[in-house]
């Protein structure tokens, strides 16, 4: 099984992790973006929207768990084909919080540049916005190195 | 959408709006949305609809220059199925009748 490890430098990711943890919570009971469901019926909505918190939950739980002891001894993260996929949607997930809860004063055309002065930024956007690129990084590498895996999964 | 109640039994009119629900030919759109990576939409669609990069990228590409992409159109059911499993990736997906047909 294809397997990545990533090196990643604790100075900088582990003061993030309060933030991913802070957000993650809520998105066992919140959809991360609300969604249209146009004329489905209510009963049905109900049990979409339910499967949609179920399985956004089981993928947050993923993401967390990426982070573990090993992961604040060596600072190494591990992704392969059974977690890729929850992981990348997790992320999707918690970026999609980060802009609704501190990011939306930015600006949508700065979220999609990322081109941001990160010394004018309060603490919390800046915090914020950091986790909200690294999410971003992590996507991209499991995509650049999984990305046949999860199409064929 | 209006029933003639004197006409029909409410089984009736469940069949009657079911029937119109699961008829006919419905869209799947995509919507831009300013989060999601060019690179991750182009990945789901891939590996939702079976596209090539080529096929993916221009419809990735249309929805972030227009907005939306219809990205499927066919049998109700299976548009629901579709709209349910992009919203999973949290895409923002939607799914409206096809009346040009």
């Amino acid at each position: 099984m294809k397997r990545v490890e990533v090196k990643l430098s604790l100075a900088v990711v582990a003061p993030l992790l309060d933030v991913i943890k802070q957000l993650a919570g809520g998105l066992g009971q919140k959809l991360a973006a609300p969604q249209e469901l146009g004329d489905i019926d209510t009963e049905f909505r109900d049990a979409w929207v339910g499967e949609l918190l179920t399985g956004q939950s089981a993928d947050v739980q993923a993401l967390l768990a990426l982070f573990d002891d090993e992961f604040f001894l060596e600072g190494v993260v591990a992704f392969d084909k059974d977690n890729a996929e929850p992981i990348m949607r997790a992320c999707a997930a918690v970026r999609l919080r980060l802009r609704e809860v501190y990011l939306k004063g930015l600006g949508d055309d700065i979220l999609e540049g990322g081109d941001v002065e990160l010394e004018e930024l309060s603490e919390p956007v800046r915090k914020a916005f950091m986790c909200y690129l690294f999410l971003a990084t992590v996507q991209e590498l499991i995509i650049q190195y999984l990305d046949s895996s999860i199409i064929e999964s | 959408m209006t029933f003639d109640n004197a006409k029909s039994s409410p089984s009736t009119e469940t069949l009657s709006r079911t029937e119109l629900e699961l008829s006919g030919v419905w869209r799947v759109v995509v919507l831009n949305d300013p989060v999601n990576l060019m690179s991750y939409v182009v990945m789901i669609f891939k590996k939702v609809f079976g596209f090539t990069e080529t096929a993916a990228r221009r419809h990735m590409l249309e929805v972030h220059e227009q907005g939306r992409s219809v990205v499927w159109s066919g049998l109700r059911e299976k548009a629901e199925a579709y709209v349910f499993t992009l919203q999973q990736w949290h895409l923002t997906a939607v799914l409206e009748p096809d009346e040009t047909r």
